[in-house]
């Protein structure tokens, strides 16, 4: 566990206005409820993070925020912009500015390496074919990959480096808002090290606001501004990691301590 | 008894909302796909995954086709003293419908299950979201130019196909009935009009495009779990059959009509 400490600084930050809300949503499959009047609301420039058990529908959330998912109720407004009323076009233009890396990667498997992170260049710029080589190296460079790999096929990768690739192929587009699907679950200390630094540079360097989906308590307190708890079907407790780690309440503290049952 | 029209009702009731949802991917497909670019380079890929790599099986079939429906009517012939009218008695039912039809639910339904077995996977894996999440059209990416690539090589396809059936015709009339191939041959053309090469083709062309959404139809629809890639790609095939013999039904009415 790390030192409320060392934590401390970081939360000291002012909250910012939010860019992302989610107002009154509820989304259920069938009679399988994943949210319930469910709110939450995402600071501009800064980093968010939500915890919860596994199958508790953050990759939901998620996908709700960027359209791919409809809530049967609510508003999920971007910048004042209510995504569920958007037509195609207002999609794409979303989309282009809020990446979402998703959890497997996700990656094109019919595709190399660099094609899979030159594609959201190739789909919205005129970038000359150097200039996206250029760009898709510095992205790699950034989560931590060699170019050795461009040519590679996504099925020849471990899952790690199929997670990095997916990064740098979000990160290519500069968008303003980024959501992490579990950025650094299967990956070794380093890489989860690297992942975060990646995370916090983007923050302070380009002021890209981050929603942060991890099971890795370090390293939510490290690069997050607020950390987000889903419970019930809603987020219960939202908080700077001071007041998380801090917290004396009982389901707040028996998930800061890695005592949490996964979802039915 | 009502269990059993319970069931054909449900069946019924499940491809009416199938056509429905087809005929929507359809619209959508031609409403967007032709938006530039146009994606050449795909269209020109798929056709050849999908069409020279079926070109063994279509010849194999074909010539089968031609060889059996001659030996059949050279049998049937051969009692009336007629055999020499082969050639006239194969070539309608060959051209206007053995070859087409045949090749749809062959090489069409082996189309249409590679294309729902590679984008049910894609849809499993999330690749089909990640195309949407990346500002694309997955639609326009995947369905538009596996549904040109399918309408364009099964007509070429069923062309290539007419000359190998008239080919295995020809060789069992001159080996087994003692009908010359050349007189096989002249007979065979003599009995064709236009008509009847051009109601081939559209067959074919109706049975390609028929195959190519019905394919992408049950790719997208894939749920979660590697056992649905399986279920959709037997789904297709059957789907496949179904579609392409009422089809076929209905474009006899037409180009034949009482
Ligand atoms: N497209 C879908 N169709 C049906 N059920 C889904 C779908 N996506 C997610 N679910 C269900 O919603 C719940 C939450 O899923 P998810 O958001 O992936 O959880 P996690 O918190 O682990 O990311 C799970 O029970 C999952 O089975
Ligand atoms: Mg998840």
């Amino acid at each position: 566990m790390t030192a409320p400490g060392r934590i401390a600084d970081r939360s000291a930050r002012p909250a910012a206005e939010p860019i992302i809300r989610m107002i009154g949503v509820d989304k259920a499959f069938g009679d399988h409820v994943v949210y319930r009047d469910m709110y939450l609301d995402v600071p501009k420039g800064q980093t968010t993070t939500i915890i919860g058990p596994s199958g508790g529908g953050k990759s939901v959330c998620m996908k709700m925020i960027i359209g791919l998912l409809r809530p049967d109720r609510g508003r999920i407004l971007v910048d004042g912009a209510d995504v569920t009323e958007m037509g195609e076009e207002e999609l794409r233009a979303l989309r282009r500015r809020v990446a979402y890396v998703f959890q497997g990667g996700a990656l094109f498997d019919s595709m190399t390496v660099a094609d899979n992170v030159a594609y959201g260049l190739r789909e919205h710029t005129d970038l000359s074919e150097e200039e996206i080589d250029a760009k898709v190296r510095a992205c790699l460079d950034m989560v931590g990959l060699s170019d050795d790999l461009l040519d590679e096929m996504p099925s020849s990768l471990s899952g790690g480096m199929k997670k990095r690739v997916a990064l740098a192929r979000s990160i290519a587009m500069e968008p303003d808002v980024i959501l992490y699907d579990e950025p650094t679950t299967g990956l070794d200390p380093k890489n989860i090290a690297v992942i975060g630094d990646m995370i916090l540079k983007l923050q302070s360097e380009l002021g890209v606001t981050s929603l942060v989906v991890t099971h890795d308590m370090p390293m939510a307190f490290r690069v997050s501004d607020h950390i987000a708890m889903l419970s019930d079907h809603k987020f219960p407790f939202v908080g700077t990691p001071y007041e998380m780690a801090t917290s004396e309440v009982d389901l707040v503290r028996d998930f800061v301590h890695g005592r949490i049952a996964d979802a039915p | 008894m009502t269990d059993l029209l319970d069931r054909i009702g449900a069946v019924l009731v499940r491809g009416i909302v199938q056509m429905g949802e087809v005929s929507r991917l359809l619209w959508i497909t031609v409403r967007r796909g032709p938006r530039r670019p146009v994606g050449f380079g795909e269209i020109k890929y798929q056709t050849v995954m999908l069409g020279v790599r079926s070109l063994p099986l279509a010849t194999f079939m074909s010539l089968f086709i031609g060889m059996i429906l001659a030996w059949q009517f050279g049998w049937a012939l051969q009692d009336f003293g007629a055999k020499m009218a082969l050639g006239y008695a194969s070539s309608l039912a060959l051209v206007r419908e053995l070859v087409p039809t045949v090749l749809a639910v062959t090489v069409g339904a082996k189309m249409a299950a590679g294309i729902a077995a590679e984008l049910g996977s894609m849809k499993v894996t999330e690749q089909i979201d990640a195309i949407s999440a990346l500002g694309a059209d997955p639609v326009k990416k995947l369905v538009w130019p596996r549904l040109v690539a399918a309408t364009l090589s099964l007509p070429l396809i069923n062309a290539w196909s007419n000359v190998v059936a008239l080919g295995g015709g020809a060789i069992i009339a001159d080996t087994v009935f003692g009908v010359p191939a050349g007189y096989f041959y002249e007979t065979y053309i003599d009995e064709l009009v236009p008509m009847d090469y051009l109601s081939s083709e559209i067959k074919a062309l109706v049975f390609g495009g028929l195959v190519g959404l019905i394919g992408c139809h049950h790719g997208f629809r894939t749920e979660i779990g590697t056992e649905a890639v399986g279920r959709s790609t037997t789904d297709t095939v059957v789907a496949c059959s179904i579609s392409v013999i009422v089809a076929d039904f209905f474009l006899t009415m037409i180009f034949l009509p009482v």
